[in-house]
């Protein structure tokens, strides 16, 4: 540990510490475009120059180490100057085209400015002229006018990727982010470079042009779409009039977690989960008659399953009784499965239906596609492969909570078995092509949506609380085992 | 017996061939060092020798030398910069075409005294047949056994490999040097680490022009004290200076450090064109403050230099006479700096280009005397804030020319 003073106050920090990483600690910000966490210090945006007394010239903040007895200065004259100056230059070349520009509101640029501009422009020369709609990826847009080449998109595909598709061509004023011939951004990371961009030069095609940053509230929440359980923040609109139908859940972003994520996510979790909350969703319960869907309450659905279920209890048939669960369901939510299907009633057959494993991509996409296969392992589920077919002579009821029964059969061949069992309920978030078996249809809210605890790929035990309320008339899985739990005592 | 870096080759000697190289005494300093001396006692006589560097910004090269770590797990190169690219500068161009083996000397007593064993010439890609002839060199030094796994039959290996250029100007800069060297974008690296301790392939490095590695066969050659005396004690040795511009005889000169900028162009260059006077100097290629008619009474070294706010850089001197415009001037200074700079730090990308485009603009007649102290103002915001060196560079002329000419160019506004 080393004594150090910034802006008068004395601070004790690790040596080694940068001059930045210990002003934070003390809750100076200086300002940085380049600099990131996740990276070596790079020291071209020159915004975290800061004055260190007895030097003649300014230092970097991001790459400058502290030692004993260093005495900073962040917001002297000097440094004050040098920060001004970095904006103007920036300004200068800049479209300030803030008012349709994505980033606004949550643009470095502008808060820098703000904070440390406040001048008024003397650049009376012609900006140059570049692109301003240049497609790197898939849903990657660049705009080369907004861009300020602080290089962060680069080194992230170089350091984080590997894939190292974006690079800097021409130099000098003409120097430009750019993609290497005909390769694009298209790897499973992609949608980082958005949050990564100070500025706002490169945006999301999912989210372009569809609110403001301002309209949105930041909520944090678990990603469900593997076992990593990736902090993020889902960006919904809750208090803003909208129109009816209008979309009010914006974006999935990286909420920094060194110990789960770091700082990033993947595009699955990005743009699949988002997907996943705002497409296809069923809001309301239903009754199935001849293929033809009746809405009631969710009270009055959940009526005809626990009836359906008392009466294979009354008549002493529970091992007719056939229970598909998922591995997605929170800690809580399998504990009361497990309490209620297997020491309860002692069902005849019970399984899980989860999407299939892939491949482990070596960064953060863990193998199994669910949020918590260590959570039921350690519940004590042991693995058991659905078999419908097998099930189908024998059942009299089938309760299934999740929408990946077509990942364990051929839609005729489960069709065929469902027609064979008298009384089907399904507890499914979204619409799916075997809805039209079921005799009752319940929606559930997804994990953006509720609260309770998943056990991460780690065995690290995460707690999340809703972002807001499920659309509709949603019941969460931990309610139906509630009330289940209730009558039938 | 070769006593100068490039007079006793020029103008056409045939001191290019090896064999006259060797007639002449050549290879002998380099047999001498890697037979008879230590690696320390030659970082100790270039250090007592005062032999500052050639490229531009004059840091010793036997202390540059002693930061090589002398124990380390990674191989140690050096690297010849012969990139002479500041305007103005031809003096390496007559080194490599008239005298290579002394740069290849030069590197093998260097490569020797840190413990190299693999060397690259980062050659400027305009320099096409300096390169065939460096590679001819190289050709005929191995052969003779001079280069390759025994020089000279003892145990010391040293290759070497010539890496030509694309002709950026920063990749004279030596961290964007060795970025090119690697195959990557030619932009300076942050520092530090320094390249002794982490440079080319994060291996310590050593990088020096090539004049400086030229004179180095001299000072194992003489001595130190020999080589000192050729100079001044705290700057040994001779320079090759470029003379351009307005004078009768333009051309390479080498002369003592510490020879009078007067006498340089008045005695050596044949002085101004009849009818003509003097009215700026640019000492040290275009980097390099101007000075006006009345500051050219100093010594072309680099302490005098740096005294009166200006450097020697690369030795090249650029004489403005009475029909020079200084507006021109500027607007040339200005484009070269935009045109080069690498892009990667804000002030140098951002910066130069306003300068350059407000000089233009004054060029065109559209513009006023504010527009001058905006030029000013800009390059202020660009010295000692960048990544690299550059930005000094493209800023500290554009301010002296601005501050010393500002009259003419206020009558060349309004005019």
């Amino acid at each position: 540990m080393v004594e150090i003073q910034i802006d008068g106050r004395a601070l004790c920090v690790p040596e080694g510490t940068t001059i930045l990483e210990a002003a934070k600690r003390a809750g100076i910000e200086i300002p940085h475009f380049c600099f990131h966490s996740a990276f070596p210090p790079e020291g071209s945006c020159r915004m975290c120059l800061v004055e260190i007394e007895g030097q003649p010239k300014l230092e970097l903040a991001c790459s400058t180490a502290v030692r004993a007895g260093l005495k900073v200065l962040t917001a002297s004259p000097p440094v004050a100057a040098a920060r001004r100056d970095v904006l103007e230059m920036l300004l200068a070349e800049h479209p300030l085209d803030c008012p349709i520009c994505d980033k606004a509101g949550e643009c470095r640029l502008q808060d820098y400015y703000e904070l440390h501009g406040r001048f008024s422009g003397s650049f009376k020369e012609a900006r140059e002229k570049r692109a301003k709609l240049v497609r790197i990826g898939a849903r990657l847009l660049l705009d080369r006018e907004r861009c300020i080449l602080c290089t962060r998109c680069i080194r992230f595909l170089a350091a984080y990727t590997g894939t190292a598709e974006l690079g800097v061509f021409e130099r000098g004023v003409r120097a430009e982010v750019g993609v290497f011939e005909d390769r694009r951004v298209d790897n499973p990371y992609s949608g980082n470079l958005v949050d990564l961009c100070p500025v706002g030069a490169i945006t999301d095609g999912d989210f372009r042009f569809r609110t403001r940053t301002w309209f949105l509230d930041r909520k944090p929440s678990l990603c469900p779409k593997c076992g990593r359980g990736c902090s993020v923040f889902v960006d919904v609109v809750c208090g803003y009039p909208l129109p009816p139908g209008e979309r009010r859940l914006f974006r999935i972003r990286p909420r920094e977690n060194p110990d789960v994520n770091g700082s990033w996510i993947c595009d699955i979790g990005r743009y699949a989960y988002r997907s996943d909350l705002t497409e296809n969703r069923r809001t309301q319960a239903v009754l199935v008659r001849d293929g033809e869907e009746i809405l009631v309450t969710a009270t009055e659905a959940l009526g005809r399953v626990i009836a359906a279920v008392k009466a294979a209890d009354r008549a002493g048939r529970r091992e007719r009784l056939a229970v598909v669960l998922n591995a997605s369901l929170t800690n809580e939510e399998l504990a009361a499965a497990k309490e209620i299907f297997i020491g309860g009633l002692g069902v005849g057959r019970l399984a899980f239906a989860d999407p299939p494993a892939d491949r482990a991509d070596g960064r953060l996409l863990t193998a199994e596609r669910v949020a918590n296969a260590r959570g039921a392992a350690g519940i004590g589920f042991a693995a058991r492969d659905l078999d419908l077919k097998a099930w189908a002579g024998s059942t009299d009821a089938l309760l299934v909570f999740g929408s990946h029964l077509l990942d364990h059969g051929r839609q005729e061949e489960l069709g065929d078995a469902l027609a064979r069992i008298p009384f089907k309920a399904l507890f499914a978030a979204h619409r799916n092509p075997l809805d039209k078996l079921m005799d009752v249809i319940v929606p559930v809210p997804l994990v953006a949506e509720k609260e309770g605890n998943l056990t991460n790929v780690d065995g690290r035990v995460q707690s999340f609380k809703p972002v807001w309320p499920a659309a509709g008339d949603s019941l969460a899985e931990s309610a139906v085992f509630g009330r289940l739990r209730e009558e039938l005592g | 017996m070769i006593n100068r870096v490039l007079s006793d080759a020029y103008p056409d000697g045939g001191l290019w061939r090896l064999e006259a190289y060797v007639g002449s005494g050549g290879y002998e300093a380099a047999r001498k060092a890697l037979g008879e001396m230590k690696p320390e006692a030659v970082i100790d006589e270039v250090k007592r020798a005062s032999l500052r560097g050639r490229g531009g910004a004059g840091f010793p090269a036997g202390i540059k030398w002693s930061f090589v770590p002398r124990t380390t797990d990674k191989p140690v190169y050096v690297c010849v910069n012969a990139d002479e690219g500041e305007p103005g500068t031809a003096k390496d161009r007559a080194i490599l075409t008239h005298n290579p083996h002394a740069v290849l000397e030069g590197l093998l007593i260097t490569a020797f005294a840190v413990g190299a064993h693999d060397a690259y010439i980062y050659i400027r890609g305009e320099y096409e047949s300096l390169a065939r002839r460096l590679e001819d060199a190289i050709r005929e030094a191995r052969e003779k056994g001079f280069l390759g796994t025994r020089a000279f039959g003892l145990d010391f290996r040293l290759d070497v490999a010539v890496h030509r250029g694309a002709g950026a100007y920063i990749c004279g800069e030596e961290t964007a040097l060795l970025e090119s060297i690697e195959g990557r974008r030619g932009e300076p690296r942050l520092k530090p680490p320094f390249p002794a301790l982490v440079g080319l392939f994060q291996a310590p490095t050593v990088i020096n022009n090539v004049e400086t590695m030229a004179s180095v066969p001299l000072i194992i050659r003489h001595g130190a004290d020999w080589f000192v005396q050729q100079g001044l004690p705290r700057d040994g040795g001779t320079r090759v200076f470029t003379v351009s511009g307005a004078v009768v005889r333009p051309g390479l000169y080498e002369l003592p450090l510490g020879t009078s900028l007067r006498e340089l162009i008045f005695e050596h260059a044949g002085g101004l064109r009849p009818g003509r006077t003097l009215k700026a100097v640019i000492p040290g290629g275009l980097s390099a403050p101007l000075l006006r008619a009345d500051e050219v009474d100093i010594t072309l070294d680099f302490d005098s230099l740096s005294r009166c706010g200006s450097m020697l850089g690369s030795g090249a001197v650029i004489v403005l006479d009475d029909a020079a415009s200084m507006l021109t001037v500027l607007n040339v200074i200005a484009r070269f700096y935009a045109h080069e700079s690498c892009g990667q730090c804000t002030p140098c990308r951002l910066g130069t280009a306003w300068i350059w485009k407000a000089a233009s603009r004054l060029s065109a007649g559209q513009g006023g005397t504010h527009d001058l102290d905006q030029i000013v103002r800009v390059a202020g915001a660009i010295k000692g804030r960048t990544l690299c060196p550059m930005g000094d560079a493209a800023a500290l002329p554009v301010i002296a020319l601005v501050t010393k000419f500002r009259p003419e160019l206020e009558a060349a506004l309004h005019g």
